[in-house]
């Protein structure tokens, strides 16, 4: 609850030279993989703050996930999917989209590689075969964002649709929805425990969306605002860029537009911290694998136009368990 | 001398004579006294005397001249017999008795001119064989100084045995310039039939060692330089032959052996025929034109590679393949995988780090290894899965006993029963259960050596746990018993003194059921806690059974959360509008409103108003913000506030227009009208900021104006 104003964390050096599009921390290590419009994939060493690798790809970048420790994949705006093998520095094409590549998921559960792209299709593909193409499966509008839980995805588009997969029968929707929220959809993420997904949108508000359709699984979804901020008398709204789950609390973090990152405890209903003001927008969030660090793509997302911003930089601050951790809940016997 | 006037002087006395008596005559007619007459008499007889003196001189000098003329002669004769070779003619000896000068020097003349043209002539032949030795010696590339000592003539020696040396000479230099020549032609034609199989430039190879030697010029050059670099070039060609040829076999023994290994169709090999016709030659019986050319080797090479990547991509399908098997070998023995896992990555295949068949030769043993293991695991396996079955009837037992309404008659009561009196019937047998378990576990530990492990667990410690968490929930379930013991002693107490008996059950309900609604609490049940140390799949899998099984009791608990989640909503939703509304600092209006919460409300009225308030804050906020407004922060700051005044009915509320430009109020009401919200897809597109960014389609109104 307590807004402590706290330095901003260690900045990366190196970063990328134009807006960062995404960034992840690896599943293995403290390893951060980071998209840019700059056209190029990095690799970086959280621990020790270098840069371990670097992709030059033919377009902007708009996306990139691990597969293991030691390859990952990348979307890129020249329409490819590219598979990129960090310790020999070498990258091949997946396949590729009729338009650019917007988002990318690997699925543990499955295997596969999952693509959203504005073509309005979403890709599966096997990345090992040679012909890696598993199926295309055409989406109502432009893909937005998408997340994976499972054998879940779900998938945020243009025109405020939300569909939802199960990955093992991907023939149609499990699911078709649409946004909660009345503005364009600007992220998508899956609960960790699988059981919903929150949803943020260019006006700053984020919805808690459950998967169970029943009556009593639906009355629990709810909305709220955040990065918003009051001037003169004025609300003043910001675009919700980024939303990240803390891989052991299941609390999540959102990034506006506004340099701000919000801790939340969505269960709780409740805002545990917000860390001070980045220079600019954050574009992109991520948790490492035990939570113990949070990268912030700080980041011009252009929400503007094209006019003068901050340089692009990404920061790793070390989470305090008490900013991450949702307030005890009183257990009456916690003692059993 | 006096030969020449033999007649004359008898003519000439008489003149002489005559003369004088004449003289005499004149004398005595003129009466010369005799003084006169001697001195005249001397004076004529001295003048003759003078001019015999100087016809003798005359006479002696020209003999002297001839005489060295003859001499010279002679000695010239002599010479060029000596240069010649001949026997010198003795003319001399027998003529000099005899014969007068002149004679001698007529003799003499053409025998000298004979010489002089044989002389001539001998030694035109002598150029002639020099000039020859000379340009053959320097086809020959002979030194030079050898040369020079041949070349000068020698003038004091010509004779025949000379020429003949020198003709000697001649044949043999032509003789050895012809041998060169032969081998310089057999030198030419290997290296021709070498250029030929290596597919290189003969013209150009040959010309680069001597450029007389590529046929365009009649005479080639011989000299043992170009022998020794054209015997050079032969040698590294036989070399770089010998080393293609061990190339091009080695590649079509992989061929072969890829071929063999992958059961290449007969036409596909047909087209490497040649490369493989050559496996077994020796490096002279291999003679095809280009056949070991580098574009050959190199399309063999090509081949050869395409075949190993075919291979390698087949192996590693192979590879995949066993992996996938491996795992699920595992998977089903709930044996972790980890321990056997080595780096089996395709990545560490694909570059080269290990070797694809030696990964295949391991995989397979380890597969083999893991069935083995996993065969003596099965009957231990059964009987694990037959005890967490009954764990988790038990958990669901446990469950279900803290149910207070459990006994309520009800449909469906009866199924429930029945299942209750089982698991009852399973839980008494747990301990024994857990007894052979561990006896078996530890037998086959035992046996192996090895730690049983269940999906990476040891067994042993399972149980261990299990027998320990059991314990501690006995000790537990026996405090409270005395813990009611004491509650109803004291109760019968009060009822002694009071004549009254207050429920008891009633605190003991709300202390059980929190702990059973919420998602972690699983952990806190003994099956739950159980099955927690199985991994992860494996809890997912649990407690979605266990929730299937509390479905109805969590219903009921969500109903109650979700009321005061509602509550909770409000409050935030009522916190952004003070903030608005008041526009006063974040944090203190933060904090304020959301500690709400957790203070109690105890009134259902209460929270049944706030569920429908919580509803409306879901969607009402976001109808009043206009979508299409370019100054959205200008307006609906009143609004908001109006809206919060007027909890209850949200839709009718009336909406006071704002002091702002009559346009972007219209757009307000737009944005208020629509009962669908759809109203992005208007007859504008939206786009995303990486979309105009990227310039995707022609931006139009992309962005919203948000600040």
């Amino acid at each position: 609850m307590t807004v402590v104003p706290q330095v901003a964390g260690r900045e990366i050096s190196n970063p990328p030279s134009d807006g960062i599009s995404n960034i992840r921390f690896s599943n293995h290590s403290d390893h951060l993989l980071v998209s840019s419009w700059d056209k190029s994939v990095r690799l970086y060493d959280v621990s020790t703050n270098v840069l371990r690798g670097e992709f030059m790809h033919g377009g902007p970048v708009l996306d990139c996930c691990f597969h293991d420790d030691s390859s990952g994949f990348s979307a890129c705006a020249d329409n490819t999917v590219r598979r990129l093998v960090f310790n020999y520095g070498r990258e091949d094409v997946l396949g590729r989209h009729d338009a650019p590549v917007r988002c990318i998921e690997y699925s543990y559960a499955t295997g596969q590689v999952i693509t959203g792209s504005w073509d309005k299709t979403l890709k599966c593909w096997d990345p090992r075969g040679a012909n890696g193409l598993i199926g295309t499966y055409t989406q109502p509008e432009r893909v937005y964002s998408l997340s994976l839980v499972g054998n879940r995805v779900v998938v945020a588009t243009a025109g405020r649709h939300v569909n939802v997969y199960d990955l093992r029968n991907m023939s149609q929707p499990e699911q078709r929805r649409e946004s909660s929220l009345k503005y364009q959809t600007r992220c998508v993420r899956c609960y960790p425990y699988g059981t919903g997904y929150a949803l943020s949108s260019v006006e700053g508000r984020v919805a808690m969306e459950f998967f169970d359709l029943s009556e009593a699984g639906q009355s629990k979804k709810y909305a709220f605002k955040c990065h918003r901020r009051s001037e003169a008398g004025r609300d003043i709204v910001y675009p919700v860029n980024a939303i990240a789950f803390h891989p052991v609390y299941g609390t999540f973090a959102t990034g506006g537009c506004d340099g701000y990152v919000n801790v939340w405890d969505g269960n709780n209903k409740k805002r545990l911290y917000q860390y001070s003001k980045y220079p600019t927008s954050v574009a992109a969030l991520s948790f490492s694998r035990d939570g113990r660090l949070l990268a912030i793509a700080s980041s011009y997302t252009y929400e503007e136009g094209d006019k003068p911003h901050e340089p692009d930089s990404i920061f790793v601050r070390s989470v305090n368990e008490v900013e991450v951790k949702p307030k005890p809940k009183v257990y009456p016997n916690t003692t059993t | 001398m006096y030969n020449h006037h033999n007649d004359p002087p008898s003519h000439m006395e008489t003149t002489c004579g005559s003369l004088l008596s004449e003289l005499q005559k004149i004398w005595d007619e003129v009466g010369e006294p005799d003084v006169e007459r001697d001195t005249m008499l001397l004076e004529l007889e001295q003048e003759c005397l003078e001019a015999y003196r100087r016809k003798v001189d005359q006479a002696n000098r020209c003999r002297a001249q001839m005489r060295q003329a003859v001499a010279d002669s002679e000695a010239e004769l002599a010479y060029l017999c000596a240069a010649l070779g001949e026997r010198p003619v003795h003319i001399r000896k027998f003529e000099q008795s005899t014969a007068s000068l002149k004679k001698e020097l007529e003799l003499i003349t053409p025998q000298l001119d004979e010489m002089r043209k044989r002389k001539n002539e001998r030694r035109r032949q002598f150029v002639e064989i020099l000039d020859q030795i000379h340009n053959i010696s320097k086809e020959l590339c002979r030194s030079t100084e050898d040369n020079l000592f041949t070349m000068a003539i020698d003038e004091s020696d010509l004779s025949l045995k000379q020429l003949e040396e020198l003709q000697r000479q001649s044949v043999t230099l032509q003789k050895e310039k012809g041998d060169r020549l032969k081998q310089v032609l057999d030198h030419l034609n290997t290296l021709e039939s070498l250029c030929l199989v290596l597919g290189t430039d003969f013209k150009h190879t040959v010309s680069e060692i001597h450029p007389t030697l590529d046929g365009s010029s009649s005479t080639k050059n011989i000299s043992v330089d170009t022998i020794e670099r054209l015997a050079a070039a032969i040698c590294s060609l036989k070399e770089v032959k010998i080393q293609r040829m061990q190339r091009l076999q080695d590649l079509a023994t992989t061929m072969v052996e890829l071929w063999c290994l992958m059961d290449t169709p007969i036409q596909e090999q047909q087209k490497f025929q040649n490369v493989t016709q050559n496996i077994g030659a020796s490096e002279d019986e291999i003679s095809e034109p280009n056949i070991l050319s580098l574009e050959f080797i190199n399309f063999a090479e090509a081949e050869v590679l395409r075949l190993q990547q075919i291979k390698s991509s087949k192996i590693k399908e192979v590879l995949l393949k066993k992996k996938l098997d491996l795992e699920e070998l595992c998977r089903t023995a709930h044996m972790v995988a980890k321990a056997h896992a080595q780096d089996y990555s395709v990545e560490a295949v694909e570059c080269g780090a290990l070797d694809p068949s030696y990964l295949l030769e391991q995989i397979e043993l380890q597969i083999s290894k893991v069935k083995e293991e996993a065969f003596s695991r099965t009957d231990i396996l059964e009987k694990i899965e037959k005890w967490l079955a009954a764990c988790e009837e038990e958990c669901w037992l446990e469950e279900y006993n803290r149910d207070d309404n459990r006994y309520n008659a009800g449909r469906g009561t009866h199924l429930i029963l029945k299942r209750a009196e089982k698991a009852r019937a399973l839980v008494n047998k747990i301990p024994a259960m857990v007894e052979t378990l561990t006896a078996k576990a530890r037998t086959w530990e035992k046996e192996r050596g090895v730690e049983f492990s269940y999906d990476g667990v040891r067994l042993l410690s399972m149980l261990e746990q299990y027998s320990v968490l059991k314990q501690e929930k006995e000790q537990e379930r026996q405090r409270q018993r005395d813990q009611k013991r004491l509650q109803g002693l004291l109760i019968a107490e009060q009822e002694a003194l009071f004549g009254s008996k207050p429920s008891p059950t009633k605190s003991g309900k709300k202390v059980s059921r929190p702990s059973m609604g919420g998602s972690y609490n699983n952990r806190f049940s003994l099956g739950g806690a159980m099955l927690q140390i199985a991994n992860a799949e494996k809890i997912g899998h649990s407690s979605s059974i266990l929730k299937k099984s509390n479905r109805v009791k969590q219903q009921t608990f969500q109903n109650q959360s979700l009321s005061s989640a509602k509550r909770n909503l409000d409050a935030t939703g009522l916190a952004g509008k003070q903030h608005s509304f008041n526009s006063s600092n974040t944090q203190e209006i933060k904090s304020a409103p959301l500690r709400k919460p957790l203070s109690p409300v105890s009134s259902a009225l209460l929270s049944n108003v706030n569920i429908q308030n919580g509803i409306r804050t879901e969607h009402e906020p976001l109808k009043r913000t206009p979508p299409n407004s370019k100054t959205p922060e200008a307006t609906p700051t009143k609004e908001i506030s109006v809206v919060d005044e007027e909890i209850s009915t949200p839709r009718t509320m009336p909406i006071p227009m704002p002091p702002t430009p009559s346009t972007v109020s219209v757009a307000m009401q737009t944005a208020m009208t629509p009962a669908t919200p759809c109203f992005p897809l208007g007859e504008d597109i939206e786009f995303s900021f990486e979309e105009s960014r990227f310039g995707f389609v022609l931006p139009k109104t992309n962005l919203k104006p948000l600040d």
